[in-house]
């Protein structure tokens, strides 16, 4: 397995992070914002997924179950009640 | 499972986990892109969809080249999860754009729904599609 190849697309996605930010700082609905931020989580799980293969450990993808879980819960969340003032 | 572990036994497997990274990493970064031209929400859901399914599942898969079989099982968890609540996420999202009235800002848009969401008229110039 080619590690360098990870670490690069590691690094590329880290960079992609910037633009996501610039992204929910500059969308004009808050549904837009809600989901830069969904999209952010995934860009997150995306990096711990590739880290973890590079140094072939488990542990970080239990960190991105755990983000894809709450993030998910929370984008659900933060979208009911943006739309409907409730959430349950 | 040992015809699984023996066809990743192969020279090619290094090969084949850079080319589902090097796929990942491209449609992810058409996902982004997306998110930033594309002119409202309901068409913002198109890209961040496609940039899941492709781009992350892409980056799961290729992480079977490790050859670790607790990697393997946390990442077939991951995308088994992922496979199940995006549409789900994208449904919601969509809905709340839809309760708010938010406008549909795509050129030549048609709500058929019956909602009257306030629309764009198809012709509005070139640069109608663009951020703002």
């Amino acid at each position: 397995m080619h590690e360098i190849v990870f670490q690069i697309a590691t690094l590329w996605l880290a960079l992609l992070v910037v633009p996501c930010i610039v992204l929910i700082l500059r969308a004009r609905t808050g549904t837009g914002k809600i989901l830069a931020l969904d999209t952010l989580t995934l860009l997150l799980i995306a990096l711990l997924v590739l880290w973890s293969d590079t140094e072939r450990v488990p542990f970080f993808l239990d960190a991105a179950l755990l983000l894809a879980l709450l993030g998910f819960m929370g984008s659900l969340a933060a979208a009911r009640y943006h739309s409907e003032g409730r959430i349950f | 499972m040992s015809a699984l572990a023996a066809a990743l036994d192969s020279e090619l497997t290094a090969y084949a986990a850079d080319a589902l990274v090097v796929l990942g990493l491209a449609v992810t970064t058409l996902g982004v892109l997306g998110l930033f031209r594309m002119p409202d929400t309901y068409t913002q859901l198109h890209a961040t969809g496609k940039a899941v399914f492709l781009g992350v599942i892409a980056f799961l898969v290729a992480s079977l080249a490790t050859r670790d079989a607790a990697i393997a099982t946390r990442a077939f968890l991951i995308a088994c999860f992922l496979i199940l609540t995006t549409p789900v996420g994208a449904h919601v999202i969509a809905r709340a754009a839809y309760r708010r009235r938010e406008p549909m800002l795509t050129p030549g848009a048609v709500d058929e729904s019956g909602a009257g969401l306030p629309e764009r008229a198809r012709d509005d110039g070139p640069g109608a599609g663009a951020t703002r």
